[in-house]
């Protein structure tokens, strides 16, 4: 288990670090301040992933850095049960001029492992890696691809209580990082915490449990996934806002914008069920019924589905099928999309963005998430797996030799 | 520990990657100046110290203060920039700053060593009478490494906010050398500047090595303590400014 409270972390910006010197000797200031984390408090229960978001200069290299122990708050406290590994340093030390080998046992001691540990470990390292047959040379006559590898099978290998994941996960083959998050999952079966840092919202959704969203060294949000992404791309859409300033809707949780134009409503309708219990391949209509309150010209509609878990299936906005349409103000638009819903089995949400510009994050009008859900049931034809039914195919033919 | 003994193998084979001989060049080098010395210095030029019958005086006493000098020297400065020269490993793994440079001790300890196996196979093959003093040579290596450890770490420190460091201490360094008796003798200097010597730390450990090997004598227990409690008094400070400064220096690497 991890608990992080109040834990808060400045820089001081100097010119040139003679001038900390000078502080010391002429004892009067000589840098700027910068807040880097600002009371933040978190907990991580033992077999939790928890993501951390956040824009850039969040704060979020320096909260996995003060976990990490190589930099020090200036208050706040720290309870780790365990060793905490970051596969941040990923690959600290290697020397390109050395074998693989002694890579393994420099970079596992700096990991926190001892000579006997690696010597149990190195058969297991070697498999994971898929490395044994260039182990012995130079570090240099390695691909990158590999050398990330190396420095992963390690990492993996150091077997922390809790993991601190960067964006390092995408590294290497699909292959390999299948295996590394089967490995990932595997840590948190046994009992493992897991802290993920990533700008992957579709990973963030499916790896974690909890998520907080940083913003200017604060936790803004701490909570569902689903919902610290939301809150993620609201930031967002405010940062890029040009003119129009984005607001929250506060009736609805899931609604932020500008708000000169506004959804009124949203509704996915089943051609033949009529209802919004569709079954898959059924051709269904999403209606988005909209109102301007000022003259909007060429007016973007955007629709996104997800799934249960929050990851993007399918979007698309009326700009992209090269329909402009001018607005103006009082009128009332209805925006169909009629599609097949080659879906897999499940529940899934309808997100709307009206805008001004290309996405939602310029001239953001309205964006509401969680606009409608509908459900894919079950058709008695195709039977298939996953999360798209392609429609193939299928033919065999005996061939003669 | 087990990563000091790690770092120091890795400061080997990092300086003798790719090359074919490998180690043997912490036995060739120190052969071939100490070669140099002592035949050459000793035999060919005769070159003699004041008070000392066998030819082999100044070659001795020559080597026998230069070795412990190169030590000291090359402790002192590769412990004064380790911490810039390791952000690398610093910076993303939790260390401990204060042990950290330790391994540079070792690393030049075992040079030394090497070293000094082959000044002891050169004195043996000359005859030269081995004093009973030469129990204390590892006190004194042990005294001068504590106060190269403790000088490197505080300079170490400093260096984090000031990077002429780097510069100054090679400076300093080849002025310490010449302003050390350990080309020339003591005896030579003029009277006014003896009293300065007096304040020099390098003389207190250089001193001590001319007395055990070259004069047969045992080293003053004065000198030996004085460079113990310099040592001491060294660490404190860097220890003191570790734990003021440790924050600061993390940010700033």
């Amino acid at each position: 288990m991890i608990a992080v409270d109040a834990l808060s972390k400045h820089f001081k910006l100097y010119e040139s670090p003679a001038d900390r010197l000078k502080e010391i000797i002429f004892r009067r200031s000589f840098h700027q301040s910068k807040l880097a984390l600002d009371g933040i408090s978190f907990k991580v229960e033992d077999g939790q992933t928890l993501g951390i978001i956040g824009q850039n200069g969040a704060g979020k290299s320096t909260l996995l850095k003060i976990l990490n122990g190589v930099l020090l708050p200036d208050c706040g406290t720290i309870n780790v049960d365990g060793r905490v590994a970051g596969l941040l340093e990923l690959g600290t030390g290697f020397n390109l001029e050395l074998s693989g080998l002694n890579n393994i046992y420099m970079n596992g001691l700096l990991l926190g492992m001892d000579r006997e540990e690696i010597d149990a470990k190195l058969d297991s390292i070697l498999d994971f890696s898929e490395l044994r047959a260039v182990i012995p040379h130079p570090l240099k006559t390695y691909s990158s691809g590999m050398v990330m590898r190396l420095a992963f099978s390690i990492a993996m290998h150091s077997e922390p209580e809790c993991f601190l994941i960067d964006e390092a996960l995408s590294v290497g083959d699909a292959h390999f990082q299948q295996k590394c998050i089967r490995r990932i999952k595997q840590h948190k079966k046994n009992g493992g915490a897991i802290i993920f840092v990533s700008h992957d919202m579709n990973a963030i959704k499916i790896l974690c449990d909890k998520v907080i969203l940083l913003d200017q060294g604060k936790v803004i949000v701490s909570g569902s996934p689903e919902d610290a992404v939301n809150h993620y791309n609201y930031l967002i859409s405010t940062l890029n806002d040009d003119g129009e300033a984005v607001v929250r809707d506060e009736g609805l949780a899931h609604s932020f914008g500008g708000f000169s134009a506004r959804i009124n409503k949203v509704a996915v309708v089943g051609k033949i069920s009529g209802t919004d219990s569709i079954s898959c391949g059924e051709a269904a209509e999403i209606q988005v019924l909209m109102e301007a309150n000022t003259v909007i010209e060429n007016i973007n509609v955007g629709i996104l589905i997800r799934n249960n878990f929050g990851q993007d299936i399918y979007g698309t906005a009326i700009w992209k099928h090269k329909e402009r349409v001018d607005v103006d103000s009082g009128e009332s638009w209805l925006f169909s999309f009629t599609m097949n819903m080659n879906l897999g089995v499940g529940k899934y949400t309808v997100s709307v963005a009206l805008s001004s510009g290309d996405t939602h994050l310029d001239g953001c009008l309205e964006w509401r998430d969680h606009a409608v859900s509908f459900q894919i049931l079950a058709s008695s034809g195709d039977e298939f797996v996953g999360m798209c039914m392609l429609e193939p195919l299928i033919h065999a033919r005996k061939i003669e030799i | 520990m087990n990563l000091t003994i790690e770092l120091t193998k890795r400061d080997f084979s990092e300086r003798f990657s790719g090359s074919s001989l490998g180690m043997s060049w912490l036995l060739l080098a120190p052969m071939v100046n100490i070669f140099i010395y002592i035949v050459v210095f000793s035999e060919l030029i005769g070159a003699r110290i004041p008070g000392v019958e066998s030819t082999l005086g100044y070659g001795v006493y020559l080597v026998s203060g230069l070795l412990p000098w190169v030590a000291f020297a090359n402790t002192v400065s590769r412990i004064s920039t380790i911490y810039v020269d390791k952000r690398h490993i610093i910076s993303k793994i939790k260390l401990d700053l204060r042990s950290f440079p330790l391994f540079v001790v070792l690393a030049e300890t075992v040079v030394f060593v090497f070293a000094c196996a082959i000044f002891l196979v050169f004195l043996l093959y000359f005859d030269f009478e081995l004093s009973r003093q030469l129990v204390w040579f590892p006190v004194i290596y042990a005294l001068q490494q504590l106060f190269a450890f403790s000088l490197g770490f505080v300079l170490a420190i400093f260096h984090v906010f000031l990077r002429d460091l780097k510069e100054f201490v090679t400076v300093l360094l080849q002025l310490w050398f010449w302003l050390t008796p350990i080309v020339y003798t003591f005896d030579i200097l003029p009277d006014y500047a003896t009293e300065y010597f007096r304040f020099n730390p390098a003389f207190l450990f250089i001193k001590s090595y001319h007395n055990v090997f070259v004069y047969d004598s045992a080293p003053s227990g004065g000198s030996l303590l004085m460079l113990f409690a310099l040592g001491l008094l060294l660490l404190g400070l860097g220890l003191l400014l570790h734990l003021k400064l440790e924050r600061d220096i993390r940010d700033f690497l």
